[in-house]
């Protein structure tokens, strides 16, 4: 079957006029953002987290390491105020806290995928994989950027309304988590 | 071929009647019809169990032969597929799968189901909120959240890892997942065990949720269970069947037709044999409303003596007689041979095993019937001229001659049965195990299996009776109580630790602190954590509302499948009552249990393995004790029909073949079941019809006659080899057994046969 040319000798009026209107948008930003992030294979992080509940009078914060590999490693290794170790290799989520091991596969956990993705997907500069599970709305350009991820899920969205990423160039800078009531901010410091 | 229409007219005739019955009779199939009535409370609590207990509803299955984790995505598709199909009561893959209603329901009665008494201290509210913190202060915190500030103290949560420690199974990728590696899943089944052709489908229903799991390449979904292990029961014996059947049918029509030079002779077999079957059928379904499907299986087995009937009238013929003339002059012999054969079952139908009784039935009504057919439709029926080709002359001389060898042949019975005595006779089989049908392969797998999942082989069930479920769940925390005051140890299943009392349920309740002393705790523990004032208010309201409710009983349990499909096997309605189980989950010494038991008053103490062989030694006994009365009546008849010398021949020729028969057995190391008995019933109707035609001509009759009786038997006992022979070759126990020990017993009897026969010079 042949393919609609679309420098354009003559295809049929409507199919021309959806052309003209999609070459009228800017080009994707998101793609622009997360195209210098794919590039990356390896990289090291601090991070400081504050989480606000409103059952806490004061927000809780906790320090520690990132670490991802490409194309689907993240660890998130809380050193203080408890150790903890928060593994996503593959299809498999392994927690580890106070000597407790516990594996989730995220095939079993439709309620978390969207929220572990929202960090790994971008880290792997998935785009797909974010529009599976979130609405995507990109601003910004590769050297300042910010996506606002909405879940798609109805069940996620009862929990978690919203996550915000901001970065500069292959770097997340901050996580923001806008939850039912609850906000966490994660702000993250790339090592060297 | 204007002469055979009449013939083949009637076996057409005979063909629609079949068609016809099938769709009349209601066929069953339960092993346990074939067990005695029970004796004792404890033998009619196993028989209910095996008939209908929890276990027999229960299914396992195992994925293998691929990575782990796309094993765990197979599962749990499966899980999630099997959960909604209504067939199924319980799903059970590792996975938690708790409906929000349910989660609600047991959040509603926390405080009522879970025995956390001190949990409401004022240390242990501190302690409890520092735990709060920091779980909050984890990723779990999304899960903290949800029920931390309602159910500070964990009882919900506390409750459903109480429920979870009894499966000892490993967790990878969120399922269980054994060695292998192989994810399970156990399911459980809304269809009875025994209900066939439900537990195919629901057998189906997994192999389809497993196909459309979409498993990778390489994997494998392993079933099993009492449901599959009949289905696959049933297919082994009918594939084995049809093997052997097929080619059982293909050497006796050649044999018939080398013999009688002419395919006719099947259909002359063919004929009394479906007369017997269809009167058997039709008679035992009238009796007994159904005819079990064992009965059928062993009752066709029984009339291979039918079979005997056409092939001793048209052999016996003499030349130039008409079918007519000899079917008259064979009729007393052949009269006797039914007589007695029909004697020896009758004490069946009165022996109490409803299986038995029809088996004897059925037999019965089909020897009379294809009699019946052989003297009157026959000689109707069939053209004459069936020449039969003499037997080989040196083989006829041979056998002729073995009278002369009587004393040689009585000596060394003689000695066969003081070496069986001496070394204590066959031994029985005492393993219900072994009567299984179902393939070793099947069994081995449905060990490992259970072995994995964690659900124990119960050795030992204690069970007891009361008129109602609370009483009954009274009960049982009562014994379990004992039980550990007696110094049992190690856990114990019980339907009170799944949903206790409503007393106990009460109790609980009542020992909540009222709303001002647990808000001032509360306050305290709080001291100095971030919490705010209002934070546990969730908590405090529930615990209030929790004082209000009233105790969940078994009749609300329909918004929580996972709790009633695992109370379902411990307790459950049982006549007019209840019936409560308590199972120990390891082996506990059955004297100190018995002994601590005997505390308990109702509490009956049943020791599956030891009830069990009682059970089926008891049914051989009786089985035996009713063949000696059988026996006992066929002596008469036969003492009554040859007179005390002639009777006395044709018994020992009998009592010779089952003795040399079991002998045989015995040295072949075979444990003797009640398939090798029920076989040893055919064998002792074909070795009774040997005997008798062998002796009929006696000594005035000419050495014609006798070769032609010598020729017919040998016929007879051919065409039986021919057709069990080879069922001694299957592997199934009962088609393996019956098949060796006709084709030991009928060698035998016609062996001994011709040697006990009357003496008479050669032939010419």
């Amino acid at each position: 079957m042949p393919l609609p040319d679309e420098t354009g000798a003559a295809p049929r009026l409507p199919r021309r006029l959806l052309l003209l209107g999609l070459a009228a948008q800017a080009p994707d930003p998101l793609a622009a953002i997360l195209a210098p992030l794919a590039a990356v294979r390896e990289s090291r992080a601090t991070f400081v987290e504050e989480k606000e509940l409103p059952e806490l009078e004061r927000p809780l914060l906790s320090r520690g390491l990132l670490a991802w590999r490409a194309p689907d490693r993240l660890e998130k290794h809380t050193i203080e105020p408890v150790e903890e170790r928060f593994l996503l290799e593959g299809e498999v989520l392994t927690i580890e806290r106070r000597g407790e091991r516990r594996q989730v596969a995220l095939d079993a956990a439709p309620e978390i995928r969207p929220l572990v993705e929202a960090v790994r997907a971008t880290l792997a500069g998935d785009a797909a994989t974010l529009r599976a599970h979130h609405r995507v709305a990109a601003s910004g350009g590769p050297a300042r950027w910010r996506i606002e991820l909405t879940p798609l899920s109805p069940r996620v969205r009862a929990a978690v309304q919203r996550i915000v990423l901001e970065g500069e160039g292959a770097a997340i800078l901050l996580v923001e988590t806008q939850g039912r009531d609850g906000r966490g901010s994660m702000r993250i410091s790339p090592a060297r | 071929m204007r002469r055979l229409l009449p013939l083949l007219l009637a076996l057409a005739l005979l063909a629609a009647a079949f068609a016809g019955a099938s769709r009349l009779v209601t066929l069953r199939g339960d092993i346990a019809d074939f067990l005695p009535a029970p004796a004792t409370p404890e033998a009619a609590f196993l028989l209910g169990e095996l008939r209908s207990g929890a276990a027999t509803t229960l299914l396992i299955a195992g994925i293998e032969g691929a990575a782990a984790e796309d094993l765990a995505r197979v599962s749990r598709a499966m899980g999630d597929a099997l959960a909604a199909d209504a067939r199924f009561t319980l799903v059970a893959n590792g996975a938690p799968r708790l409906a929000e209603e349910e989660v609600a329901l047991l959040m509603a009665h926390r405080y009522a189901l879970s025995p956390a008494a001190d949990a409401f201290t004022e240390p242990a509210l501190r302690a409890a909120l520092e735990g709060v913190l920091d779980g909050l202060r984890s990723s779990a915190e999304p899960l903290v959240r949800r029920f931390a500030f309602a159910d500070p103290t964990g009882a919900f949560l506390g409750l459903l890892r109480g429920w979870a420690d009894g499966a000892a199974v490993r967790t990878a990728h969120g399922v269980w997942m054994a060695d292998g590696p192989r994810a399970l899943i156990l399911l459980q089944s809304r269809a009875a065990g025994l209900d066939t052709d439900a537990q195919g489908a629901t057998a189906d229903a997994v192999r389809a949720a497993f196909a459309a799991a979409a498993p990778p390449d390489g994997a494998r979904l392993l079933l099993s269970g009492p449901g599959i292990f009949a289905a696959e029961a049933a297919a082994t014996v009918r594939a084995d069947v049809k093997l052997v059947s097929t080619l059982s049918f293909l050497l006796v029509g050649a044999f018939l037709f080398w013999r009688y030079r002419s395919p006719l002779m099947l259909a002359v077999v063919a004929l009394p044999l479906a007369v017997g079957t269809l009167a058997g059928l039709i008679v035992v379904d009238a009796v007994f409303g159904h005819v079990h499907g064992a009965a059928l299986g062993f009752g066709m087995t029984m009339l291979g003596v039918a079979d005997d009937y056409p092939i001793l009238l048209v052999t016996n013929r003499a030349p130039g007689e008409s079918l007519r003339d000899a079917a008259r002059r064979l009729w007393p012999t052949l009269r006797l041979a039914v007589a007695a054969a029909v004697a020896g079952l009758l004490p069946m139908l009165a022996s109490g095993f409803p299986g038995l009784a029809q088996l004897g039935l059925f037999a019965a009504t089909g020897l009379v019937g294809a009699a019946l057919a052989t003297r009157f439709a026959l000689p109707a029926l069939l053209p004459e001229g069936l020449a039969v080709r003499p037997l080989p002359e040196r083989l006829a001389h041979a056998l002729l001659r073995l009278p002369a060898r009587r004393g040689l042949v009585l000596g060394a019975l003689v000695l066969v049965a003081a070496a069986l005595v001496a070394t204590g006779g066959p031994r029985l089989e005492r393993d219900l195990a072994a009567l299984s049908p179902v393939p070793e392969p099947v069994r081995m797998l449905d060990g490992q299996l259970r072995a994995q999942v964690g659900a124990p082989d119960v050795r030992t069930v204690l069970a007891l009776a009361a008129p109602d479920a609370e009483a009954a769940l009274q009960a049982a925390e009562r014994a379990v109580a004992a039980l550990r005051a007696a110094g049992i140890a190690g856990a114990i299943d019980h339907p009170a630790r799944w949903l206790p009392s409503a007393a106990t349920q009460r109790a609980r309740l009542a020992a909540l602190p009222d709303d001002a002393t647990l808000a001032a705790r509360l306050a305290a523990a709080r001291d100095g954590l971030p919490f705010r004032a209002t934070a546990f208010d969730p908590f405090l309201r529930e615990v209030a509302e929790a004082r209000a409710h009233a105790p969940l009983a078994p009749a609300d349990l329909a918004a929580t499948p996972l709790l009633a499909a695992r109370l379902a096997p411990l307790l459950r309605r049982d006549g007019e009552g209840w019936r409560a189980l308590l199972l120990p989950a390891e082996a506990i010494d059955p004297a100190a249990l018995r002994a601590a038991a005997a505390t308990v008053p109702g509490l009956m103490v049943v020791d599956i393995k030891a009830e069990t062989e009682a059970l089926l030694a008891d049914g051989i006994a009786t089985a035996l004790r009713w063949g000696a009365v059988g026996g006992a009546l066929v002596l008469l008849l036969l003492g009554a029909g040859r007179g005390l010398m002639g009777g006395l021949r044709i018994a020992a020729a009998l009592a010779g073949a089952l003795l040399l028969t079991f002998a045989a057995l015995a040295a072949m190391g075979e444990r003797i079941t009640v398939f090798h008995l029920t076989a040893a019933l055919l064998l002792a109707g074909v070795g009774l019809d040997y005997a008798l035609f062998m002796s009929r001509s006696g000594v005035e009759e000419g050495t014609d006659d006798a070769a032609r009786a010598l020729g017919s038997i040998l016929t007879c006992m051919l065409t039986t080899l021919l057709t069990f022979g080879l069922l001694a070759l299957c592997r199934t126990p009962v088609l393996h057994a019956t098949g060796l020990t006709v084709c030991l017993g009928v060698a035998s009897a016609f062996l001994l046969a011709c040697t006990l026969a009357p003496r008479r010079d050669a032939p010419r």
